[in-house]
């Protein structure tokens, strides 16, 4: 792409985010959404084959839905309480209406259908700014309307949890596995949402490190379904070695940091006396658990002298910068001993 | 300390340290030479025997008891565990009869045995059983009494099996480990019980501590365990089992010493039972039952070992009998007179089976007391005791405990059973000695009939002696400890004697009608039944190990595999998954009417629920 234009929009990129977190007034956060959607949409299509213009497209159309929906619920709470504040919205309808708009936004069951075929559409690469970056915005206005409604959050965290669990395992295409992880992770960080807002951060926090590793490592192998993978201990065996514990970082196993959110959000649940939704929640990261061991199995558990799972590829050197892999690969592995730390990063937030 | 104390206790502990001495022999690496079974251990035993005879003077002379606490094992706050010996009447006489009755057998044995190439260590088995049996019978705790209990145990079954090569060998082992097992269970229940609620396993306190207490539960306890032990009806069958085992194994263990240690617990622990008509009760019917039912299945046995066996049990279940009767004492003059008998009755048996080349049937015996006559007149003479003949050793035994029985208010039944019983004794041991030693040899002509060797005959003769004296010599200087009825009618005085003549003449009888056809078809019922020993070994022995087994394999194939493992386990995990994981990918089609659907639906569904 031309690099004056992709400069022009990833500006744009940043910039609704940016006008997103620093706006009170719901316009101006409306207006932050749809930069952002109008600036990725572009960065979708650029390869012109029919699959990503078919992801830009239903990406379009499905965030301007949601866009809509806040434009309409936030003129509701305008007509009905007088002010356009966006930490003020006190009727439940507007309320509900924002939540199930911006879950429809971030890809909450059981709003996320259209977050595989979208993910699936597109390179690793704008995948990664999808699953990451177009999460902030939506969830900084979650977190300060902060609802007040307990049954849908959680019911939507739960359902979350739960589809992002079932789906992801009847995949192999990669990228279908790691929007469903998304879910997943959406799920965990909306049931803590009602009770410590700075938890959710850290969830965010966490699963945004972590599936920039994820992707950045299936990009520099090339791979984007699970056969794939079977050859990359010939091309890589360092990423090799380091991938299994980032996913399994992902599937909140300690003493990897994804254990980290996971274990501070049951710990408030239980204070909370919710032990049933405590209970769902860590058995639904089983089921979560299991697709990541089975990518694991895929990179490490075939290699030599197994027989060989895959087509030799062609092995180019790639041209890929190995700082943010090595960073966020390495901050997904090891943060779990600095959790104060960690945690003294969201904490001052909200 | 006193002077006859002090020659009382340090005489008991030199017995132990002298039985002991050649079982730490063994501990050097290097083999023991051929003889050493002979030197060593006979010799221990003899000496052994020799030095007991001290404490036992010493006691008929001055009456003197000793307790001895030797060490402190095991004490805590609560609950002390010492090693501690009580030497009354009971051990004092027990100990110099079992090691003059080992010492014969031991002396036999080195003749039965002395073509085993591992009779060095058939004696250290001996040797360590008999150390084990001094120790039940001297232990003033429960504790050491139960380390005595267990190691006559498992020598048994070790002694038992000694030619395991043969199947019927090991069976019969097992089957004494399990059947002892059971009855353990008993002592281990009455331990526990006095452990919890009396705080104390020494005798002393327990017999202090118990007056005014109910002690039903751990007597019955008590009672299970001389029922698996002393083989009594219900735990009987390893005992007739227990003849797999060569001829000196079936002599010390299951004739004079290990089987009567349930007897000899009960005898122990009496006053607990004083008060308590329950456990009477079922100690009198339960010997009853015992003494007939295995003196029937003697009446047609044909291997002389079992008959001698079924004879033990039969006595056995007359001790119990005895003990029902709250005569505990006559209940061990009983123990101590039958141990010489039967163990010459056992060495007999073992010098015709060697004599005939190994041949156990009685029915291929005969005409012996023209070639064997030392053997087959000590054989009369222990029949002849076994019975109840006047002033043989058994006489004043036997005897007096049915005059106790008869002229007792306790159950006319348990009596009854008793005299039956009493009368088939004569007829078997009849039995025995008609066709062993009476009428015409049915033997292989060339058989190696051999009487000259004096390590056979001696122990015979000793026992022999024994069988004839000691009933005399133990009745004349140990009296009584509960006054015996003196007087009663001459019906029932003379009821022991009676039942004994008309059971010796009706075999004798039916001895003449051996070679008769007398009937057409003879009574097989009857025949089977006795035959069979009553059906009890082929109804509970496959009854029991397939219940078992059974339960064992519903255990194992439908609880564990079936049900946990797959219907409620990992199995049920991925079958109920699968359906919601296939049904929660297919949802979506790639069609965008499904995403926006789901919005709307979601979208009214919430604001129906939560706003109105």
């Amino acid at each position: 792409m031309n690099p004056y234009v992709l400069s022009i929009l990833l500006m744009g990129l940043g910039l609704g985010t940016t006008v997103t977190f620093a706006s009170s007034h719901w316009l101006l956060a409306w207006m932050g959404l749809e930069m952002n959607t109008l600036a990725i949409l572009p960065l979708m299509a650029q390869h012109h084959h029919p699959r990503a213009v078919e992801a830009a497209t239903k990406y379009f159309l499905i965030q301007s839905a949601a866009a809509a929906t806040i434009l309409f619920a936030s003129s509701t709470n305008a007509w009905l309480s007088g002010q356009w504040d966006i930490q003020h919205i006190t009727h439940p309808l507007p309320t509900v209406m924002i939540t199930i708009a911006l879950s429809l936004k971030l890809g909450l069951a059981p709003l996320h259908a259209w977050l595989p075929e979208v993910v699936q559409g597109l390179d690793l690469t704008t995948g990664l700014v999808l699953s990451t970056w177009q999460k902030l915005a939506p969830f900084a206005l979650l977190l300060q309307i902060s609802p007040e409604i307990p049954l849908l959050i959680t019911s939507l965290g739960l359902i979350s949890m739960l589809a992002g669990g079932w789906g992801g395992l009847n995949h192999t295409q990669l990228r279908k596995v790691l929007a469903y992880s998304s879910v997943a992770h959406l799920g965990w960080m909306m049931v803590v949402m009602q009770f410590s807002t700075s938890l959710t951060a850290l969830a965010l926090l966490m699963y945004v490190i972590m599936t920039t590793s994820a992707f950045l490592t299936f990009k520099l192998l090339k791979s984007t379904d699970m056969n794939s993978l079977a050859m990359s201990w010939a091309k890589t065996p360092s990423v090799t070695a380091l991938a299994p514990m980032m996913l399994l970082s992902l599937g909140g196993l300690p003493p990897l940091s994804g254990f980290l959110p996971k274990w501070l959000i049951i710990q408030e649940l239980t204070k909370q006396e919710l032990g049933l939704v405590a209970t769902v929640a860590a058995l639904s990261a089983l089921l979560s658990l299991f697709f990541y061991l089975r990518v694991c199995y895929c990179l490490t558990f075939t290699s030599s002298p197994n027989n060989l799972a895959g087509v030799a590829p062609w092995r180019l050197e790639s041209k890929q910068i190995s700082l943010p892999l090595a960073t966020s690969t390495s901050l997904s592995i090891l943060l779990l001993p600095i959790s104060p730390a960690i945690l003294s990063l969201t904490l001052p937030l909200f | 300390m006193h002077l006859t104390t002090m020659v009382l206790s340090s005489s008991l502990l030199t017995i132990f340290s002298i039985l002991i001495l050649p079982v730490l022999g063994t501990l050097n690496p290097s083999p023991p030479g051929s003889l050493w079974a002979t030197n060593s251990v006979k010799t221990a035993v003899k000496v052994a025997f020799f030095v007991s005879l001290l404490p036992l003077f010493i006691f008929l002379n001055e009456g003197v008891e000793a307790i001895m606490t030797n060490w402190e094992w095991m004490n805590t706050l609560m609950f002390n565990i010492n090693i501690s010996f009580k030497f009354d009447l009971y051990s004092i006489v027990f100990t110099p009869v079992a090691l003059y009755v080992t010492w014969s057998i031991l002396e036999f044995a080195s003749w039965y045995m002395h073509d085993d190439p591992n009779m060095n260590r058939f004696f250290k088995y001996l040797l360590i059983f008999l150390i084990a049996m001094i120790v039940l019978v001297t232990a003033n705790n429960m504790f050491q009494l139960f380390i005595g209990w267990e190691g006559v145990g498992i020598m048994s079954f070790l002694l038992i099996g000694w030619w395991f090569g043969r199947a019927d060998a090991n069976t019969a082992a097992l089957q004494a480990v399990v059947y002892n097992r059971v009855g353990d269970i008993g002592l281990i229940l009455a331990m526990a019980w006095m452990a919890v609620n009396l705080n104390s396993w020494d005798m002393q306190q327990l017999f202090s501590m118990t007056t005014n207490q109910d002690m039903t539960l751990p007597l019955l306890g008590l009672v299970l365990a001389a029922t698996g032990k002393s083989a009594q009806f219900g735990l009987h069958p390893w005992l007739p089992s227990a003849m797999e085992g060569p001829t000196p194994v079936s002599a010390l263990l299951h004739s004079s010493t290990m089987v009567v240690a349930g007897i000899f617990l009960l005898i122990r622990l009496n006053p607990l039972m004083d008060n308590n008509p329950l456990v009477l009760s079922t100690c009198l019917c339960l010997g009853a039952l015992t003494t007939v039912f295995t003196a029937t299945c003697a009446l047609t046995q044909n291997d002389i070992k079992k008959i001698i066996a079924f004879s033990t049990s039969s006595q056995l279940g007359l001790m119990m009998v005895t003990i029902g009767l709250n005569q505990p004492q006559l209940a061990f003059l009983h123990i101590c007179t039958h141990a010489f008998f039967k163990a010459m009755l056992f060495l007999c048996s073992g010098s015709i089976i060697h004599s005939l080349n190994d041949e156990q049937d009685i029915r291929k015996m005969g005409g012996l007391h023209h070639l064997l006559p030392f053997t087959s007149s000590c054989l009369t003479i222990g029949s002849l005791a076994l019975t109840g003949t006047p002033f043989l050793a058994g006489f004043f035994s036997k005897d007096a405990i049915i005059e106790a029985l008869n002229t007792s208010y306790l159950n006319a039944w348990a009596l009854v059973l008793t005299l039956v019983a009493t009368s088939f004794t004569a007829v078997y041991s009849l039995r025995v000695v008609f066709f062993v030693s009476m009428g015409h040899p049915r033997f292989n002509p060339i058989s190696p009939i051999n009487e000259n060797n004096l390590t056979v005959m001696n122990p015979i003769k000793r026992l022999a002696w024994g069988s004839i004296l000691a009933g005399l010599l133990i009745t004349a200087n140990i009296s009584p400890l509960k006054t015996p009825l003196m007087t009663m009618p001459f019906v029932l005085k003379m009821a022991a004697l009676t039942v004994t003549i008309v059971g010796l003449l009706m075999a004798l009888e039916l001895a003449s009608l051996a070679s008769q056809q007398f009937k057409i078809k003879p009574a097989s019922a009857p025949h089977h039944f006795s035959n069979m020993l009553g059906f009890y070994p082929s109804v509970v022995h496959r009854l029991a190990p397939k219940t078992n087994l059974v339960l064992g394999q519903l255990i194992a194939n439908q609880t564990i595999d079936q049900t946990w493992l797959e219907k409620t386990g990992p199995k049920m995990t991925a079958s109920v998954n699968l359906p919601l994981i296939s049904s929660t990918s297919n949802l979506q089609q790639g069609v965008i009417k499904t995403y926006f659907l789901m919005f709307f639906f979601t979208m009214i569904l919430a604001v129906l629920i939560l706003v109105i």
